[in-house]
Formats: structure tokens, C-alpha cells, sequence
């Protein structure tokens, strides 16, 4: 049971580090696919900004987890006696 | 040829990565615990991967519509190489430490140090859990890389030589592969996977690339430059 759940962790994990991210990424994948789908926008226009969109997100959310590291962590509460 | 090159390169890199990682954790059992036991686990493993790369590959090679593949496929192949970019862009810049295998070895022996020697089920168990989970990713890779592009035997043949190139090198070593640069790996397979991706992902959509597959080496050109910028940025001293 604990190697199956380790393996079902290890499969969402393979896609899935931050679930921020995640939905940022499959919400410009979407908007991409209805702009291309739905609306019958031109596609090269789309695929630029999609490509954009994309390369903007990686450093957005590596800049905000390299901020977070630098943060100053609070100092564990004394435990009581 | 070139996408078949491509696609078995990508396959290829990715796949010996995931491979060293496998071989720290069977040298680990095998040179602690005796070959016999990790060796099993590790045959156990292979022919359960090797078994969901059949069943998983031919299914989704001829059940699943192109586009629809195309498009989740992709969007799972983007999401599963900007995590390894983005791993890789805090490791370059300092944010993250490096992966070690030496570190990872002597856990693993460390674990192993309280188990009896009676137990042999110990060393199957470990061989197998590391080589299996460490080969589910190189199975994603092989699975995404050639179903999507109908290159899948290009994709079979570039995870099956990364796994034995590093089972060759690994017998002849006998200690963990700590000067691989798995970074710097992972830094170019989290590039190619997410191009690839976008590609892909963009194909299902409907929309065709200009100058076709030429434009995959646009893409890397793009997440390259953008990983580059984001690297510089966190290594910028107003962040420390």
C-alpha cells in the first residue's frame, strides 16, 4: 500500500511541483486552444504569445520560489516544559 | 531524419538521467547487501516497465485521435519539462542544491545498515521500488516522446541504449556516477521536452508551426534565452 502511494505521488509529482504554477500553465494552454479553436483567431499571433506566455510564467515563478528561499525563516517556538 | 534524431536524442538524455538515479540505489543494495537480491528487483522492475511501455504505447498510439493526443500529450510533456527547467534554473542559480549521488548512495546504504542479512527480501524490495519508480519517468518520456511523434521505436531505442550505457558504465565503475552532470542534463532535457510540448501541444490545438518541425529549435531558442534570464535574475544580489 505505502510503495502504491509513493507510486501515485511519484506520478502526479512527475507534473506537478507547484499547483500554482500548474494551473497558470494549463490556463494559458487553454486560453491558447480556445483562441485557436473557438474564436478561429489567426494561429500565428496565438503561438507567439502562447510561446511568451510560457517563457514569462518559468521566470515569474523562479524568481517568486527564489524569494521565498531567501526569506528569513522564523525561529522554532521554544518547546513547552 | 531530423525529427528522428531529435526524438531519439530527446529520448535518450532523459532517459539516462533517470537511469543514473536508478544505479545509485541497486550499487547501493548490491554492493552492501550481495548482487542476487537487488539484481532480482531490478529484472522485476524492468519487465514491469517494460510492460506498461507495451500496453500504454499501443494503447494510446491507436485508440487516442491525433489531435486529442497531440494535445495531451503535449500539455503533459510541457508541464513535465518546465518542472525540470525550472529545477534546474534555481540549481544553476544557487537556490537549490545539486543533486548528489554520492549524498544519495550513502543514504540508501545508511538504510540498508539495519536490516539483517537474512532478509534478502530487503535488497528486491529497494532494487525494485528504486529502479521502477526512477523508470516511470523514463517510460513518460519514451511514451510521450514516440507516441506523439511516430517515432516510438526511435523513442524505445534511445531509453533502452540510455539504460544500458549506464548499466554498462555502472558494472564497470562499481560507485555511483557522481561526475554526470546531471544538471546540466536535466537543464537541456527540461528544454527539449518543453518545446517538444509546445509543439505538440499547439498541433492538437489546430495550428500548424511555420516551417513545420524547423520551428521545434525556435522554441528551444526561446525557453533557452527565457531560462537564462530567469537565472540571472535570481542570482541577483537584491534577492540574497
Amino acid at each position: 500500500m505505502k510503495f502504491l502511494q509513493s507510486a501515485a505521488s511519484r506520478v502526479i509529482g512527475l507534473f506537478v511541483s507547484d499547483w500554482v504554477q500548474t494551473a497558470v500553465i494549463v490556463a494559458i494552454i487553454v486560453a491558447a486552444w480556445y483562441g485557436i479553436s473557438g474564436l478561429h483567431a489567426t494561429p500565428l499571433p496565438v503561438l507567439v504569445g502562447l510561446v511568451l506566455l510560457l517563457a514569462a510564467q518559468l521566470v515569474w515563478f523562479a524568481v517568486a520560489e527564489a524569494r521565498r528561499e531567501a526569506r528569513p525563516r522564523p525561529l522554532p517556538s521554544p518547546s513547552p516544559r | 531524419m531530423g525529427q528522428q534524431l531529435f526524438t531519439f536524442g530527446a529520448a535518450f538524455l532523459g532517459s539516462a538521467v533517470e537511469s543514473v538515479e536508478a544505479l545509485t540505489i541497486v550499487l547501493a543494495v548490491g554492493l552492501t547487501r550481495g548482487w542476487r537480491a537487488p539484481l532480482y528487483g531490478t529484472v522485476a522492475a524492468l519487465v514491469s516497465l517494460a510492460v506498461l511501455v507495451v500496453v500504454f504505447g499501443q494503447l494510446i498510439v491507436q485508440r487516442v485521435p491525433e489531435s486529442s493526443l497531440k494535445l495531451v500529450i503535449g500539455t503533459l510533456l510541457l508541464l513535465f519539462g518546465l518542472r525540470w527547467l525550472h529545477k534546474a534554473v534555481l540549481r544553476s542559480a544557487g537556490v537549490v542544491a545539486m543533486h548528489d549521488e554520492e549524498r544519495a548512495y550513502q543514504q540508501t546504504v545508511d538504510e540498508l545498515k539495519g536490516a539483517t542479512a537474512r532478509h534478502d527480501w530487503v535488497g528486491f524490495v529497494v532494487a525494485f521500488k528504486g529502479v521502477f519508480l526512477e523508470g516511470v519517468e523514463v517510460v513518460f518520456i519514451v511514451v510521450a516522446v514516440g507516441g506523439t511523434s511516430k517515432y516510438f521505436p526511435e523513442a524505445i531505442a534511445g531509453g533502452l541504449l540510455a539504460m544500458l550505457v549506464v548499466a554498462v558504465i555502472g558494472v564497470v565503475v562499481r560507485a555511483p556516477l557522481a561526475r554526470v552532470p546531471e544538471n546540466t542534463l536535466k537543464y537541456a532535457v527540461g528544454i527539449i521536452l518543453t518545446s517538444l510540448g509546445t509543439f505538440w501541444a499547439a498541433e492538437g490545438m489546430g495550428a500548424s508551426w511555420p516551417f513545420d518541425f524547423v520551428s521545434i529549435f525556435f522554441l528551444v531558442a526561446a525557453y533557452l534565452a527565457a531560462s537564462q534570464l530567469a537565472v540571472q535574475l535570481v542570482r541577483r544580489p537584491v534577492l540574497a
